[in-house]
């Protein structure tokens, strides 16, 4: 068991249920949301250490989302990863551009997601 | 007195000869007369002609004396002397003919000089009507003869009868001469003028057909072509307006398009007006393929549109059809406003006009139809595109989570599976990842297809690229006991392209030659240089393609004899491998031979960086920036490091091996570079050390970027600086900064205020201006933070609990480390004397916070900064 939260933003429930339970599985704490203004106000309220947010979301979208968390001082500085499609070249240049911390591709792979959330947290201490 | 032929009287010689002599110089004095006249009017035949009958009046001592000319059949009076007004209009119009009834005709019958010495008793003499209004009754002339044609007739007559003598005749003789040189001249100047004018009208013309062509050529704006033409028309045809009518096949009426000389009311009129095809004079000369003239309205039936015309208060006009392959294309008409005919040359002149017409009319609805037509397929293809998108998110969405469910199961997450419960997970799996990879492929082959394929350019090393599309084959291949071999020629080196594209090509290559080879088969790939280009080259010992197919197994969905349901592929992968290399510059083939197998082949043109044989350590950035290589081989790791350092005007190049990494050094000699540690093959150890051996590279700072932290070790081999991962964009950018590849940008403010409200404001301020700011509430901590943090400048309140203002500024001022920190006093009191005294010399600024402006805080900010230690106070 770690002690950090990782807050899952995807609007797909079934990708999100897989993201949810390969990070529980992990060990980690997993709050989930399922578009970006869910996951702006979750943010807020949960102190989450890092949150993982599908870049094509409907309505508010993962870079405004991304912008109203880097605007509010409760969650300017939690580290901020993108999920993008593999395929979509420009939606990888979109999220970094974006200012996103980083990224990863979906399809995510079970194997290696735990490794890559963990390599975002490294060297930072839990928030709660 | 009798006269001899000489003129010389027989009785006095002395007498004679004296006559002789006057008559001689009157004739000479009446010759240069007529030539002067000639000389000064030679275009007014008039005025020699009245000169000539003048002195031949006077020379023949006649009563009268008369040019006729010839006009076809008659001769007519065009010059008298000597004749009442009466006379003269009554002889004008009545011309004579050449016959034997009068001395002119007789003189245009026998084209010789003849006189009639009574009239009243010449038994042919038939012109008693002359007679009685003139009285004359002896008569002579002579012809004008103008190259063998007789042109006219002079002569002279006198109301007596006194017959004329010889010398009447010869001095007659000469002036009918004159006479006819004149004519001659006159006619040849106004067949010269006409020849002018005619040529000018020509030139006039071809100019205006010309630019009327220039218009239609080059201009698409058809009003304005149209007016082009009908203006020339109207000023061409010497009319006065004109307008330009376009056909409506459909309805079969005619509308007035753009129209020249014409009022607005009229044209309103006239675009409001129906002109049909039947019953209308424009419909008419349309149906017959002619131009029709109406010189003069007030005669003929008006249908609407010459009612408008005429009601307008024109009054002639000419209707020229325009015609193209037989279908009414529209008409030109040009009018005036008095009445008149039309002449041929008009007419033929309009036509060339209404043929250009046509041609513009034409020409413009061929370019709106093809306008409409690229609009709608502009329309079509981003509709296709879009569809496409939002298929490719649709079906990957669901996709992703088959392919993940599946993992998970297959990682025994939430308990065991059985063998057959193992394979049919893998089997929903590899589906799955098939699907997912058809869809990808239909995506890129779109792109190419729609243009929008984008390329990545990098440096990377075509050995590792192909080392690493064998090293995700190897499997695949074990499985079947194929073999892979790697063939790279010594010569190549770096290579500049898509690097991912290129790997996407070589693993679709591989992929399928090990797809299509037996059971303990070959595959080589093999790398050559040939001139300018890299080859690639994937030869099996596979089934092989036979001839027929060989041509068509690069288009979508063929995979050639080889077993469309045996072997599983997208059938797309060739297609998008060939669309790519020729995005890349390249060209693709293939060498098959059924049984014996195929070698599958591209070949890119070497890019920027050339072989490893080739360094370019003299390149200079192309964009002016620093340049700084990135060794990394996480290739989100290197694109994240690559923006961060973009954004701060770096020019980066990255490279994904340790080996890669080093060549590029040595070549491109960069300002800095960036090193992860844990590399495949050689790894950031290996590089570093080498970098630090080699005396030309030592020089270059290093900055390691890893996930082990071994500082130590990094900076004992000679790393510059050492960030262990994962790593800000500050981290990186400040590490380059403290190597010298940036020029200093410390943007860290910190701001002491026991009012957090007031931190909160100065942050909102300025960070959206790059501000890193720090906020302490009280001195102790502020002072401790200028020590630890050292920001660009304090910004400090002087109203404090505790340590005031005025003792952090001294605390600050008498600590070397933070001395040099430029203070902004931002204070609500009012300052005093003394209270400035106290600060002299340790601040730069005093802001006053009554009346805060943002702007003047960010440009004090920036002021202070940029030009510290200067002492100044602001009110």
């Amino acid at each position: 068991m770690t002690d950090y939260r990782i807050l899952v933003v995807e609007d797909n429930e079934r990708n999100l249920k897989l993201v949810r339970d390969v990070l529980q599985f992990a060990g980690y704490d997993v709050v989930e949301a399922r578009s970006g203004e869910q996951g702006v106000a979750l943010a807020k309220e949960c102190f989450p250490d890092l949150v993982l947010m599908d870049i094509q979301l409907p309505h508010m979208d993962g870079a405004e989302a991304l912008r109203r968390l880097r605007d509010s001082p409760e969650t300017r500085t939690v580290p901020i990863v993108a999920l993008t499609a593999f395929a979509m070249r420009e939606d990888r240049e979109q999220a970094l551009r974006a200012g996103f911390d980083g990224y990863l591709e979906k399809p995510i792979s079970v194997r290696d997601l735990p490794e890559q959330v963990r390599h975002f947290l490294s060297g930072k201490e839990p928030r709660r | 007195m009798a006269v001899d032929a000489n003129g010389r009287g027989a009785g006095d010689v002395d007498d004679g000869l004296r006559r002789d002599l006057a008559e001689a110089k009157a004739q000479l004095a009446a010759t240069s007369e007529v030539l002067t006249a000639l000389g000064r009017s030679a275009s007014d035949l008039d005025a020699v002609l009245g000169t000539v009958v003048g002195w031949a009046q006077r020379l023949c001592r006649a009563d009268v004396a008369q040019i006729h000319l010839v006009e076809g059949e008659v001769l007519t009076l065009a010059r008298s002397t000597g004749l009442s007004d009466e006379g003269v209009a009554y002889m004008a119009l009545h011309p004579v003919g050449r016959d034997r009834t009068s001395l002119i005709g007789r003189v245009g019958l026998y084209a010789q000089p003849q006189q009639i010495t009574d009239v009243l008793t010449d038994t042919d003499y038939g012109r008693l009507d002359f007679q009685r209004l003139a009285g004359l009754r002896t008569v002579l002339g002579v012809p004008m003869v103008l190259d063998g044609d007789m042109v006219g007739v002079l002569l002279v007559w006198r109301t007596e009868v006194d017959p004329f003598g010889d010398r009447e005749t010869e001095v007659l003789t000469t002036f009918a001469a004159q006479a006819t040189i004149a004519i001659r001249q006159v006619a040849l100047l106004q067949t010269l003028e006409a020849r002018q004018q005619e040529l000018a009208q020509k030139i006039h013309q071809l100019e205006a057909l010309g630019e009327v062509g220039q218009a239609v050529s080059s201009s698409l704006d058809l009003d304005e072509v149209l007016t082009t033409i009908v203006t020339h028309a109207v000023q061409l045809s010497g009319t006065d307006g004109g307008s330009i009518l376009e056909f409506d096949e459909p309805v079969e009426e005619f509308r007035v398009r753009t129209a020249y000389g014409t009022s607005d009311e009229l044209l309103e009129r006239l675009q409001t007006t129906r002109i049909g095809r039947d019953a209308t004079l424009v419909g008419r000369a349309a149906t017959e393929g002619r131009p029709l003239q109406v010189p003069d309205l007030r005669d003929v039936p008006l249908d609407p549109h010459l009612q408008c015309l005429f009601e307008a208060g024109w009054q002639s006009l000419v209707a020229v059809p325009m015609l193209r392959e037989g279908r009414i294309v529209g008409a030109l008409v040009v009018r005036r406003r008095k009445p008149g005919g039309f002449s041929e040359e008009t007419c033929d002149l309009l036509e060339t006009f209404a043929s250009q017409s046509s041609l513009a009319i034409l020409n413009a609805r061929l370019f709106g139809e093809l306008e409409r037509k690229s609009a709608e397929l502009e329309i079509a293809s981003r509709h296709k595109s879009e569809f496409l998108a939002s298929m490719s998110h649709e079906l990957r969405t669901p996709l992703n989570a088959v392919i993940g469910f599946s993992e998970v199961l297959l990682e025994r997450m939430f308990g065991d599976l059985n063998e057959r419960q193992d394979e049919y997970v893998r089997d929903i799996w590899s589906s799955g990842k098939h699907l997912l990879e058809l869809l990808n492929d239909i995506l890129d082959l779109s792109k190419v297809e729609a243009g929008r394929m984008d390329l990545e350019w990098s440096t990377f090393s075509v050995r590792e690229a192909l080392e690493n599309g064998l090293a995700l084959m190897r499997e695949r291949a074990a499985r079947k006991s194929i073999s892979l071999i790697l063939e790279v020629a010594p010569e190549i080196g770096l290579f500049h392209a898509d690097e991912l594209r290129f790997r996407q090509v070589v693993l679709n290559l591989l992929s399928n030659a090990v797809k299509f080879t037996p059971e303990a088969g070959e595959v080589v790939v093999r790398a050559t240089s040939d001139g300018p280009e890299v080859l690639v080259t994937v030869t099996d010992t596979g089934i092989g393609v036979a001839p027929a197919d060989q041509a068509r197994i690069f288009e979508s969905f063929q995979q050639g004899g080889r077993g469309a349901q045996q072997h599983e592929g997208t059938g797309l992968g060739l297609t998008l491998c060939r669309r790519i290399v020729g995005l890349l510059g390249g060209r693709m083939w293939l060498e098959s031979e059924v049984g014996r197998g195929s070698t599958f082949g591209f070949a890119i043109p070497l890019g920027a960086l050339e072989s490893a044989q080739a360094p370019r350590s003299d390149e200079s950035p192309p964009h002016g920036g620093p340049l700084v290589v990135i060794i990394e081989d996480d290739r989100r790791s290197l694109d994240l490091l690559r923006l961060y350092l973009e954004g701060a005007g770096v020019e980066v190049v990255g490279v994904r091996d340790g080996a890669t990494g080093l060549e590029v050094v040595r070549q491109r000699r960069p300002s800095a570079v960036v090193l992860d540690i844990r590399l495949p093959g050689m790894d950031g150890w290996d590089v570093l050390a080498t970098l630090k051996a080699d005396p030309a590279t030592a020089p270059i700072p290093v900055v390691v970027v890893s996930m082990v932290d071994e500082r130590g070790r990094g900076f004992a081999l000679g790393a510059a600086e050492y960030l262990v991962k994962p790593v800000s964009r500050d981290d990186v950018l400040s590490a380059l900064t403290r190597v010298t590849v940036l020029p200093d940008s410390n943007r860290t403010l910190l701001a002491i205020d026991d009012d957090p409200l007031v931190i909160e404001l100065v942050k909102a301020v300025l960070e959206p201006e790059g501000w890193q700011v720090l906020g302490a509430a009280d001195g102790e901590t502020g002072v401790a933070l200028a020590r630890s943090r050292q920001p660009a400048v304090v910004l400090l309140d002087l109203l404090l609990p505790g340590m005031d203002g005025f003792e952090i500024a001294a605390a600050l001022h008498d600590d070397s480390t933070t001395q040099q920190i430029p203070i902004i006093v931002l204070t609500s009191m009012t300052m005093t004397r003394a209270d400035k005294e106290r600060l002299q010399g340790r601040i730069s600024y005093v802001a006053q916070k009554g009346n805060f402006d943002p702007a003047l805080l960010v440009a004090l900010v920036h002021r202070t900064t940029e030009a510290p230690a200067a002492s100044a106070q602001e009110g």
